[in-house]
């Protein structure tokens, strides 16, 4: 286990109002409140399912490799439902802390399947889901307008120049 | 009176457009004025944002650009999308060297954000309308009990989202009794619907989704009434593949709360799609002596 000190700068600047994860002391407010712990731990098997508290612990300490080299549920079993930053009693704001480890994780190739398809599907057509025909037909049957459809040369420009194309497999 | 630039979202714009048609005709009785609009994907909150921030960060500021071109705020039909757009706002308002990076990349597409317009969740611009709501009401309800289920991003986190309490939420309960329908009380309100990890971990998301489902059964709900897309479709699809995988009967419908709008305003079931929800409607509702115009599933 070794300390990656860029990791853990990282980790400290990417909260706004930076640093406030090292206040974190632990009390377990977050897993005790996270739905996805709920029916994942193992009562009897501490390192067993999602732990948002020990991930927290890992990223303050600057354990990349334990973090991103583990089991992919330890950063992917967080659903996205925010409670955990609004039952901490420090405002750790822990679902920006879990968005950066969830980037580092797809930037290593790491990261669910689905997600790199839906990132390539939003890049293809500026949309998460293109429009079919059959919808198309459904809406019209439904009186709908039928959907403005953006510039999709201009979204795709503006994603190459951040770097997205990079990341896609 | 405001015009809002729709953004009715990839969910509800191309695979669940009904709840669209619910939404657009409600509002038109209410007079909430709404234009379109060439929107990209917001991106999703929960996808996107967790693939690369940035990314996030640019395809949302350019959407926030497009609406401050036309001067006019933006109504979301979606909580992603409101939650995307809302938290876009907020980094770039917080962190400067963020803006100035993405700025920098929209400059090239010949744009500029500059964080001119608001973002607003329909439930709140209806929840400000509630005596045009309570107003427009001409079916009685009162038989049909109602679990809410605001979902996550509506009003979490608090400090972007700035609509309700995060973990009691009431908006949606104020409205659906200003209907005249009743609320029952549950005790997994603010629990996740486990949308975004049954897409990664389906034996952790439906577990999770039994323990909102048994919650809800045991309150004697008629209907669930949900405000997002993504919750939407989790209760729509998947109580079947939980009845399957735990051999109990999961079958409670859900309505969009625009959809149960229009059932209250006496709206034409045929014209706003409720044929199209998987969990049919016409019995749950028929058995406490309620009728819709044009159900016929």
């Amino acid at each position: 286990m070794e300390t990656n000190f860029e990791f853990r700068k990282q980790i400290m600047d990417y909260h706004i109002g930076p640093d406030v994860i090292k206040y974190c002391y632990q009390c377990s407010r977050c897993a005790d409140n996270c739905p996805v712990t709920d029916v994942s731990m193992d009562f009897y098997d501490p390192d067993k399912g999602y732990n948002p508290r020990k991930n927290i612990l890992l990223a303050l300490l600057g354990y990349k490799d334990l973090l991103l080299g583990a089991d992919d549920l330890t950063i992917w079993g967080c659903t996205v439902c925010d409670t955990c930053d609004e039952v901490c009693p420090q405002n750790i704001e822990l679902t920006e802390i879990f968005t950066f480890l969830k980037n580092q994780s797809i930037a290593l190739g790491k990261g669910p399947e689905y997600l790199y398809s839906q990132a390539q599907t939003v890049f293809e057509n500026a949309k998460a889901i293109p429009s079919q025909p059959a919808i198309e037909r459904r809406r019209d049957q439904l009186s709908l307008p039928a959907v403005v459809t953006p510039d999709i040369s201009e979204v795709q420009t503006l994603l190459k120049n951040i770097g997205i194309t990079k990341k896609l497999k | 009176m405001t015009e809002y630039k729709m953004f009715e979202g990839c969910v509800i714009g191309n695979r669940i457009p009904f709840v669209e048609a619910a939404s657009r005709k409600v509002f038109e009785k209410l007079g909430i004025e709404t234009s379109q609009a060439p929107f990209s994907c917001c991106p999703d909150p929960t996808g996107v944002k967790c693939f690369d921030n940035d990314t996030w960060l640019a395809m949302g500021a350019r959407n926030l650009c497009i609406a401050e071109a036309e001067g006019k705020d933006i109504i979301s039909l979606c909580n992603g999308c409101a939650n995307t757009l809302r938290g876009v706002k907020h980094q770039l308002k917080h962190d400067s060297l963020k803006k100035e990076k993405i700025n920098a990349e929209l400059a090239k597409i010949g744009k500029e954000y500059k964080g001119s317009i608001d973002v607003r969740h329909f439930v709140d611009v209806l929840r400000d309308n509630l005596d045009k709501i309570k107003s427009s009401v001409v079916k009685d309800l009162k038989n049909l009990k109602v679990a809410c289920h605001p979902g996550c991003h509506y009003m979490r986190p608090a400090e972007w989202m700035e609509s309700d309490d995060p973990l009691r939420p009431t908006n949606l309960k104020e409205i659906v009794s200003a209907l005249g329908a009743t609320v029952v009380d549950y005790d997994e309100e603010a629990l996740c619907c486990g949308s975004a990890v049954t897409n990664a971990y389906e034996e952790h998301g439906l577990a999770n989704l039994k323990k909102k489902m048994d919650s809800i059964k045991k309150s004697g709900a008629d209907i669930i009434c949900v405000n997002c897309p993504s919750c939407f479709q989790q209760y729509d699809t998947q109580q079947r593949n939980l009845s399957k995988k735990f051999e109990e009967d999961y079958n409670i419908p859900v309505m969009y709360l625009t959809e149960l709008l229009a059932l209250a305003m006496d709206l034409d079931a045929s014209e706003i799609g409720l044929m199209f929800h998987r969990i049919r409607l016409k019995f749950a509702l028929e058995n406490i002596g309620i009728e819709m115009r044009g159900l016929i599933k």
